[in-house]
């Protein structure tokens, strides 16, 4: 029997932005949908970690393949700290320029550290002065309505709209989901008893939260054992294929 | 506020003048709940600029430390009275005045960002701080030291940040003006040359 490792599909990721598999959140991160600067890299490594500890297996693709997607998280957060459109784009900055760049944003941290600890010296001698707060005497917080008085009916008017209930907001633009996970599961299944196999743009729908949906349900299938997902080169189609097929094409 | 115009004007010459005028001050600031600046003074007292910031500087030095309970001060735009450090243990025993809690060093960074480059959006709080400072503007904006102060016009429209009259109280200032030149705290050219060596050390390392 083979160590069964902890695949990356399998780490469960619990951030402020983002609660998933790990691939897809790596997903998310490259289409743009989750912002990297929320992303806390050193948490999910962390995790990572306590959940290998935990399971006292180790399988090397496994972990490669983790390892693998975390660097390409690192490069890209990396990639942030340089101000890449006033070098002109990213595939064209040589190296000496990025490393410029990159040593100007150092400077310019070390600069604001260094306020910083003004900052502090000042707070601890300022901050814990007691300065005077009362509160304006009574009388003077009165104003004066002026020489004309106004009609009571005239403020009667006046106030009258804010006693009246709001209406309820038009919420008609806002649709439910109309694709839920166990619709998807089923309609997969489906496919796969009648195809044995599919790739993933070729069944995903249109609409981007549905497409998370159905790769949600295209998870789960492998997790339960039945399917085997593939992928020529990163980024590329996945094609899926039923595992009973594949088993009855072997014999 | 419009105070009656019933004084007579201070001379900038007759000391009695603006001893009389030093005290009409002393009243303003008494029921104040805020630092007032020098040009309400002014106006309250129905006195020259000159004048007023005369009968404030005499009052300041009537109020030197230890001669009174508080001192004169101007912060934040405004002059006030602040109680003396050596009898601060007495009022803190008498109101149960809790000091503010202090700041952890990523609040003040975030803060000498916010405060040199005001208005800001977080997306450059974050820029140069290398790290996301979400949780760290809210902290700030919970602290009063941050507030938002409109929206970038720009894609998205972020919200822009900046400091509020609080920040210049709790750190002694009494302008945005007071904050040292930021050029004041770059590294030195040795620093930054050893930085530089460091990264292509780290560079030349990572070649294949």
């Amino acid at each position: 029997m083979s160590a069964r490792g902890l695949r990356a599909g399998e780490l469960v990721v619990d951030l402020d932005v983002f609660h998933g598999p790990f691939d897809l959140l790596v997903t998310l991160v490259l289409r743009e949908e989750v912002d990297l600067w929320e992303v806390s890299v050193s948490h999910i490594i962390a995790d990572y970690v306590v959940r290998l500890a935990d399971s006292q297996e180790f399988d090397l693709e496994a972990t490669s393949q983790f390892v693998v997607l975390v660097a390409a998280l690192l490069e890209m957060k990396s990639r942030l700290l340089l101000d890449l459109d006033e070098l002109g784009g990213g595939d064209e900055v040589t190296v000496e320029e990025a490393g410029e760049e990159l040593l100007a944003a150092l400077v310019r941290y070390q600069q604001h550290r260094s306020a910083g600890d003004w900052l502090k010296a000042r707070w601890a001698e300022n901050a814990a002065r007691i300065y005077r707060q009362a509160p304006l005497p009574a009388r003077f917080r009165c104003a004066d309505a002026g020489a004309e008085r106004l009609p009571a009916a005239m403020l009667a008017t006046a106030l009258a709209p804010l006693l009246r209930e709001p209406p309820l907001p038009d919420a008609s633009h806002i649709t439910d989901v109309a694709l839920t996970l166990l619709v998807e599961l089923r309609r997969l299944r489906s496919l796969l008893a009648s195809d044995g196999g599919f790739t993933f743009l070729s069944v995903a729908p249109r609409d981007r939260l549905e497409k998370a949906v159905t790769f949600f349900a295209l998870l789960e299938l492998h997790n339960r054992g039945e399917v085997r997902l593939h992928q020529s080169r990163a980024f590329a189609d996945i094609t899926v294929t039923a595992v009973h097929a594949e088993a009855a094409l072997t014999g | 506020m419009v105070w009656p115009a019933n004084d007579p004007p201070c001379s900038l010459t007759d000391p009695l003048s603006i001893a009389d005028l030093a005290r009409r001050v002393e009243a303003v600031l008494f029921v104040a709940s805020r630092p007032v600046p020098a040009t309400e003074v002014a106006q309250a007292c129905t006195a020259d600029q000159a004048v007023a910031e005369r009968a404030l500087a005499l009052l300041a030095e009537e109020f030197a430390e230890t001669r009174h309970g508080f001192e004169l001060r101007e912060v934040a735009g405004g002059f006030t009275f602040v109680v003396a450090r050596d009898c601060e243990a007495a009022v803190e025993a008498f109101a149960g005045a809790r000091r503010p809690d202090d700041l952890s060093p990523a609040l003040m960074e975030t803060l000498s960002v916010v405060a040199y480059l005001q208005p800001t959006t977080r997306a450059e709080v974050a820029r140069v701080r290398g790290v996301s400072s979400e949780w760290a503007l809210g902290s700030l904006e919970e602290r009063g030291l941050v507030e938002e102060c409109g929206r970038a016009d720009a894609p998205g429209s972020p919200i822009l940040f900046g400091t509020t009259a609080r920040f210049l109280t709790l750190f002694g200032l009494r302008s945005l003006g007071d904050l040292p030149p930021l050029e004041g705290f770059a590294p030195s050219a040795d620093d930054v040359e050893e930085l530089r060596d460091r990264l292509v050390a780290h560079a030349d390392r990572r070649r294949p």
